[in-house]
């Protein structure tokens, strides 16, 4: 039994010579710390031919440590206005040291974050460990893929640039399309009719604060519902036999940390390599350049939205095609009440094939939306 | 029809009631533009149909205005009754007069566009096609010879033949006739040469309105060639700053002694082109060459001014290029960039220093470039260096993570060692 653990049971408890605690011991004994080491020691990790798709939980965790970090690091030098923006972003990547590095960590990283998220998520799918008892673990993981959406959203436009104001543009006119709600859902979002400062100063307190915010009590909830319902092993590894584990700290810890090492090159060089551009700041009284687009994950969207006729049954194509995008959102949310037969422990083909089908899609439109537009240069 | 437009002028030259005022507008003018379109004549017909969009129409005046008659008359020859004020078409001799008689009226103007000058008639009068008229010569330019007689558009609207972007085409009717031209021993060949000018470029293809065109050099109604000793004032009007270095310069006085008409000596006056530096160059650009004898103190002076010039040009090109190389290579350089301006500003000021001719006023403006062109280049090798260090720390960087990765890798190997053999 530990020092910490032997005066924390009481058998040095109160008496005039208890004996002083060394400041580690100290520090253990008021932290808990060998109860959370207790129960880190008893989580296993399964092992069989898709143990790798369990690193990407813990790859997407890390990839938002380093956001927060970077994030962070930016706020000390970031001003949050339509006059200073793009100056103070320009300040980062010329002036501030290794500010060119942390600014373009926390941009390559911001699209590394949600590729990972997109895996982590096509995973979890694919290999049904939504069933139960992990129903809400897949609800909290898909509010959390949505919130990413929005730190991607909220974010783009805080260089105030050309194209992130405009793509901005574009982005807050979506919601606008919503019946009933959307005009006043688009005008909050944008705090005015049109992209202002004002749209800037609100971006920035939704990317730094709000957010955060949500995330921090979502992320908390899908890491308890992890660690309390153990890994989930998939239907077809579970139907041959019942695997063999590893434990979490050290083996699969230790392999995690090799991911995020490598994670951390990539970002270097990619920083090192291909700074994050800034591009030019935004002219609000400019028109448009040609070949506005969204960030790569918005582009399935942007491009399907493109593709609808003005009216659809006397209703407008982008409403429908906004009510559409809403439905699937809640579907993706519904997934594991809708999918019965995976709860039952039946397979589920028919699913797999609709999100296979999905996915294609929604690569092949995202593939359309980079074709170069009309009057815009090929090179 | 010429006599029918002769009586008509002839009773409104003679007759002051004819006058346009409000009070003493005639009356509608619907019996003449009826009978002249119903005749369906091309000689009478579409002067009546293009009255209804001429200015004069729109302000309420009528055919009678102008040449007068009876236009209630069904009767041609009582609305054409020179007893009842009837004038025909005037001549070109009587054109200015019958324009004039409002046009030149302070007081009959006020009742319709009071901001209006009223010195047209008496501009014309001192003007090269005044003057020949008053001479007998009624081959020149008058009032409608630009304007149109029936159908007068105003100058702002775009359509009138007036309208800057169309002033030179309605110039070149007469200037561009050879046979015209060789009658009055003028060149033929004006609108050519302008349509080749950098005015000519500024104004039709880049729409500036604000860019000359025949009128702005030799005036509108009082229209005369510049003369020798006028020309740096008429070009200063635009050009100020050129003009008034040109005038502290020593070619000043030179100029006037050799009776050298100016800027037009070395710009041209119509094909007025883009100057480059090789105007300084002995080259066959060369402007100065063709009046300073290689060798002499004017030539030498030309070739440091050329000297200065082009090594400005050479450095901001080259401090340019770096930047370039820079953003290319995704390094941060608009602040270099911006700064960098201020070298080509520096050329603006030193080319236009070249007015003074005097080579250390051209000097003094590409030192101030050259200062800011080297400092962009000093910045863009300490970019160059930064992109450097970044690679070198970049790879220093990517060895320490590699070998943390090894010692992990190692360390899980050793704990699967463990494990297989039973180990803790």
């Amino acid at each position: 039994m530990s020092e910490a653990r032997r005066l924390s049971s009481g058998e040095a408890e109160g008496g005039p010579s208890a004996p002083r605690l060394s400041p580690l011991a100290w520090v253990r004994d008021r932290l808990g710390w060998d109860d959370i080491a207790h129960l880190a020691a008893k989580k296993e990790v399964p092992i069989h031919r898709h143990t790798v798709f369990y690193y990407l939980g813990g790859m997407a965790l890390f990839l938002f440590l380093v956001q927060v970090a970077t994030g962070i690091l930016l706020l000390l030098y970031y001003r949050p206005s339509a006059t200073e923006a793009f100056e103070s972003v320009q300040y980062i990547m010329a002036e501030v040291p290794f500010g060119w590095l942390i600014r373009s960590i926390h941009a390559w990283g911001a699209n590394l974050f949600v590729g990972v998220v997109l895996l982590h998520l096509a995973s979890v799918f694919f290999l049904k460990a939504y069933r139960a008892p992990r129903e809400m673990t897949w609800i909290s993981g898909a509010i959390l893929l949505f919130l990413t959406f929005g730190f991607g959203f909220s974010g783009y436009l805080l260089p105030w640039n050309t194209l992130s104001y405009f793509a901005t543009k574009v982005g807050t006119d979506v919601p606008a399309q919503i019946p009933g709600i959307g005009p006043l859902l688009s005008r909050i979002l944008r705090g005015g009719s049109d992209v202002t400062g004002a749209t800037l100063s609100r971006f920035y307190g939704i990317h730094v604060a709000i957010l955060p915010a949500i995330t921090t009590l979502f992320l908390g909830l899908h890491l308890i519902l992890v660690q309390k319902k153990g890994m989930s092993v998939p239907p077809s590894v579970e139907r041959e036999r019942s695997p063999r584990t590893m434990r979490f700290v050290p083996d699969f810890l230790l392999r995690d940390m090799v991911g995020w090492l490598t994670a951390v090159g990539l970002l270097a060089a990619l920083s090192a390599f291909f700074p994050y551009e800034l591009g030019r700041k935004a002219d609000p009284f400019a028109s448009a350049p040609a070949g506005i687009r969204p960030e790569w994950y918005f582009l399935s969207m942007f491009q399907a939205l493109k593709y609808l006729p003005a009216e659809i049954a006397g209703v407008p194509g982008e409403t429908l095609g906004v009510l559409f995008f809403g439905a699937l959102a809640v579907v993706l949310v519904g997934v594991p009440l809708l999918d019965r037969g995976s709860s039952a422990g039946r397979p589920s083909p028919w699913w797999n094939r609709l999100a296979a089908v999905a996915l294609l899609g929604a690569l092949l439109l995202a593939l359309l939306a980079l074709l170069p537009a009309p009057g815009e240069a090929t090179s | 029809m010429r006599t029918f437009f002769a009586v008509l002028v002839s009773s409104l030259l003679v007759g002051a009631s004819a006058r346009a005022t409000p009070e003493a507008r005639p009356a509608a003018s619907v019996g003449c533009v009826d009978c002249h379109l119903a005749l369906d004549d091309p000689s009478v017909t579409p002067p009546a149909k293009a009255f209804a969009d001429d200015v004069h129409a729109r302000a309420g005046f009528t055919c009678a205005s102008c040449h007068g008659g009876d236009p209630r008359a069904e009767d041609q020859e009582v609305a054409h009754d020179r007893k009842k004020g009837f004038r025909g078409k005037p001549s070109a001799r009587e054109v200015p007069l019958v324009c004039g008689t409002c046009h030149a009226d302070a007081a009959a103007m006020k009742h319709f566009n009071p901001s209006m000058r009223v010195d047209q008639l008496s501009e014309y009068r001192s003007s090269g096609h005044g003057k020949k008229l008053s001479q007998g010569d009624e081959t020149v330019a008058t009032c409608t010879s630009c304007h149109g007689a029936h159908g007068i558009l105003p100058v702002k609207d775009a359509r009138s033949p007036v309208y800057p972007t169309r002033i030179a085409q309605t110039c070149n009717r007469c200037h561009g006739d050879p046979a015209l031209m060789a009658a009055h021993n003028l060149p033929a060949d004006v609108y050519a040469q302008y349509t080749r000018s950098v005015h000519h470029e500024a104004l039709a293809k880049k729409g500036d309105l604000s860019a000359p065109t025949c009128n702005s050099c030799h005036g509108n109604h009082g229209a005369a060639p510049p003369q020798v000793g006028s020309v740096a004032n008429v070009c200063g009007t635009c050009h100020a700053v050129f003009a008034d270095q040109f005038k502290a310069s020593p070619h000043w006085e030179a100029f006037a002694e050799l009776g050298l008409p100016g800027c037009v000596t070395c710009h041209e006056n119509h094909l007025i082109v883009h100057p480059t530096d090789a105007f300084l160059s002995t080259g066959k650009d060369s402007r100065c060459a063709s009046c300073h004898e290689p060798g002499s103190e004017g030539a030498k002076s030309a070739a440091a001014m050329y000297a200065d010039l082009l090594r400005l040009q050479k450095e901001t090109g080259a401090a340019r290029a770096s930047l370039a190389r820079e953003a290319e290579a995704g390094m941060e350089v608009s602040r270099a960039q911006f700064d960098l301006a201020r070298a080509d500003e520096a050329l603006t000021k030193a080319r236009a220093d070249v007015h003074l001719f005097q080579p250390y006023a051209v000097e003094k403006a590409v030192t101030t470039g050259l200062t800011v062109a080297r400092a962009a280049s000093a910045e863009a090798a300490r970019i160059a260096r930064e992109r450097e260090f970044r690679r070198k720390g970049l790879f220093v960087s990517l060895g320490l993570i590699f070998l943390a990765i090894v010692g992990l890798v190692a360390k899980i190997r050793d704990l699967d060692r463990r494990r297989v053999s039973g180990g803790p």
